[in-house]
């Protein structure tokens, strides 16, 4: 893997198992992890970057933190290509959301079932897997977010038209607007990108990467690859559920429109430029792409204005080469993402200036 | 029965059509065992070049017609050229994912040189329409199913027998074999970019005489892809008579049940093959064992 690629500093010794395995190895590590915890949830109270604006825009990144993990453990870890991600977030978003609407139950209980009715789903996507692999099985998942966006779009009239859900609560505190609803958001990025980094460095992680690297070698292994394969889509798709289920409870509204397959290759855009197989490459993809969008949405209109030779909606024209030219020039160039490109830079701050 | 019978000519006919482009898949894949999910956006540009030639340039159709195809064989060249070769050596699942994000630049050429209103229509075939008892046939599904048959006839013999198509079967079974036989894998690759890129074009060509030239008709592509997979992706026969059942069942689902049943029904009737024949109706097994 890309991080037991890089040794660790002079002086610190893996005298065991553990000792090797941990995620933070040194006392640096430390201090700036439980820096950057204690900056990202004081967030909101710092002068001058606190506007609801950028916390939106966080807020849109922890969500989709969340969706990437779970699509990075199956396709990055598990190598199982998946471009429907955004129809189990779409699954786990109505499982809330009507749970919530219909019968009343606050975000604190919908959002286990909805992670868990999206693996459902998503489990039984991931049945073909048992005799399909890379190509076949990225049918299966299109296939999925075909499906499932028409069920939700004929099959029953609520979904289609949307409806509202109500906010989250915690006592008497009631999570409606960005700068309130920014700790839940945080608060569950944080939880699942640990849960994600200790499952990927676990027996588990290890048997999807088996996976992924040489199947029949991990049959011949001992693993049982339907099993770990179908285990892989559950992860995946539960984090998609949970995704959405904080997304409909930001959002205060449950809609279709927000579960497109753009918005699924978006997701992929993401794993991809942070780099497929890493924890650290997902939130690394989502921070760029995120920044990269709001840029394009900013200059896009702009764009359009000055340039008035250009034909009505070149803009989101422009988009499309902007997401589709970097997501091959990151495929063709830099294979293993952004996260590869930071474990130079910290190779290289480590060994400066003696970096040979 | 006169609608029955309608919806199975129009099935019919938008049948050919999707098998005309999975026949870009399979050619495609069959050499490289890739598969090009921008195919339905090849078409779009294909379409869209067409309109200009005629549309814009206001030349001859059939001289139109030509000039398209020969542009769509260079868009597939170039496309293999700038993206596909230099992942050559990579895992499958970048040079599958580079194709998904193919069709998004595509797309945004598209709109970026004409805008995303559909274009002015262009009327590609007389329109008198042919009578057969009560139905009636359009010249156009004529010419669609016939050129679509005509083509896969073409690819069949192509693949058969000429010295091009057979080294690009072996190049498909292994590159390095292929390389040390004396065949340039990289000229093979290219070139089968290019079939497909006139499969499309074609494709194209005849459904945006019918749609209108709009950015939907990239949405053909959604339904060639279960027509490939459903005929087995190696053979081009296959990818015809995929082509034909995914279009009925499309018309005929959509007709009776409405909503836009169709492109559901299509991967519907996909995922359900998959979970019996893997490979298709026609495509060859691969076992693999422990």
């Amino acid at each position: 893997m890309s991080s037991a690629s890089f040794y660790p500093p002079s002086g610190i010794y893996s005298d065991g198992y553990k000792k090797d395995m941990r995620i933070l190895k040194t006392r640096k590590q430390w201090i700036l992890s439980a820096v950057s915890l204690v900056f990202l949830f004081a967030l909101p109270h710092i002068p001058y970057i606190n506007s609801s604006y950028s916390l939106r825009l966080v807020i849109g990144a922890g969500i989709a933190v969340i969706a990437c993990l779970g699509l990075n453990i199956l396709t990055g870890y598990c190598g199982q290509l998946n471009i429907g991600q955004s129809a189990f977030v779409m699954v786990g978003a109505f499982t809330s959301g009507l749970l919530n609407a219909y019968l009343g139950w606050p975000f604190w209980a919908s959002v286990i079932p909805a992670g868990l009715a999206a693996a459902a789903v998503g489990t039984v996507f991931g049945i073909p897997s048992v005799r399909l692999k890379g190509l076949y099985l990225a049918l299966t998942t299109l296939g999925a977010q075909i499906i499932l966006t028409w069920i939700a779009l004929f099959g029953l009239t609520i979904t289609a038209a949307g409806f509202s859900v109500e906010p989250v609560k915690l006592g008497g505190i009631v999570f409606d607007r960005p700068e309130k609803f920014y700790y839940i958001a945080m608060f569950f990025t944080v939880v699942m990108t640990f849960f994600a980094k200790n499952m990927m460095r676990s027996k588990l992680g290890r048997a999807f990467i088996a996976i992924r690297d040489n199947d029949k070698a991990a049959e011949g292994m001992g693993i049982d690859i339907f099993r770990y394969k179908l285990i892989a889509f559950a992860i995946c798709t539960f984090y998609a559920g949970v995704a959405g289920s904080l997304l409909v409870h930001y959002l205060m509204w449950a809609q279709l429109e927000s579960f497109t397959l753009q918005d699924s290759i978006w997701y992929l855009v993401m794993i991809i430029v942070g780099g497929l197989g890493s924890i650290e490459g997902t939130i690394f993809g989502v921070v760029i792409i995120t920044a990269l969008k709001e840029l394009i949405f900013v200059i896009g209109p702009i764009a359009e204005e000055t340039l008035t030779f250009m034909p009505i909606g070149a803009g989101s024209g422009l988009l499309l080469i902007i997401i589709g030219g970097i997501a091959i020039f990151f495929l063709s160039f830099e294979p293993r993402g952004m996260a590869h490109r930071w474990n130079l830079i910290k190779a290289y701050y480590r060994l400066w200036p003696f970096g040979y | 029965m006169e609608f029955f019978g309608l919806l199975v000519i129009s099935g019919m006919m938008n049948g050919a059509i999707y098998g005309l482009v999975a026949l870009g898949f399979v050619l495609i894949y069959k050499s490289s065992s890739v598969l090009n999910f921008s195919q339905g956006h090849m078409l779009l540009l294909g379409a869209y070049i067409f309109w200009f030639f005629v549309g814009s340039l206001g030349l001859n159709l059939f001289v139109s017609v030509l000039l398209a195809m020969v542009s769509g064989f260079f868009v597939g060249v170039l496309i293999e050229r700038l993206t596909l070769r230099r992942l050559i050596g990579q895992p499958l699942i970048s040079l599958i994912t580079v194709t998904i994000f193919l069709s998004l630049v595509l797309e945004g050429l598209v709109s970026l040189i004409w805008g995303t209103y559909p274009l002015q229509h262009v009327t590609v075939f007389p329109s008198s329409p042919l009578r057969i008892g009560k139905m009636v046939l359009t010249t156009q599904s004529l010419f669609a199913i016939g050129l679509a048959l005509a083509s896969a006839t073409a690819l069949i013999i192509f693949f058969r027998y000429t010295r091009i198509g057979l080294a690009m079967r072996g190049v498909a079974e292994g590159h390095q074999i292929m390389q040390s036989m004396g065949i340039s894998v990289k000229r093979i690759l290219n070139i089968s970019w290019g079939i497909a890129g006139i499969a499309a074009t074609i494709g194209g060509i005849l459904m945006g005489g019918t749609l209108g030239f709009q950015l939907g008709l990239s949405h053909i592509g959604l339904l060639a892809i279960p027509a490939a997979f459903i005929g087995g992706l190696e053979s081009p026969e296959g990818a015809i008579l995929g082509g034909l059942l995914i279009g009925l069942s499309e018309s005929i689902i959509s007709g009776y049940m409405g909503n836009a049943a169709g492109v559901p029904a299509a991967f519907v009737i996909l995922i359900a093959v998959m979970f019996f024949r893997p490979y298709g109706f026609f495509g060859l097994e691969r076992i693999e064992r422990v």
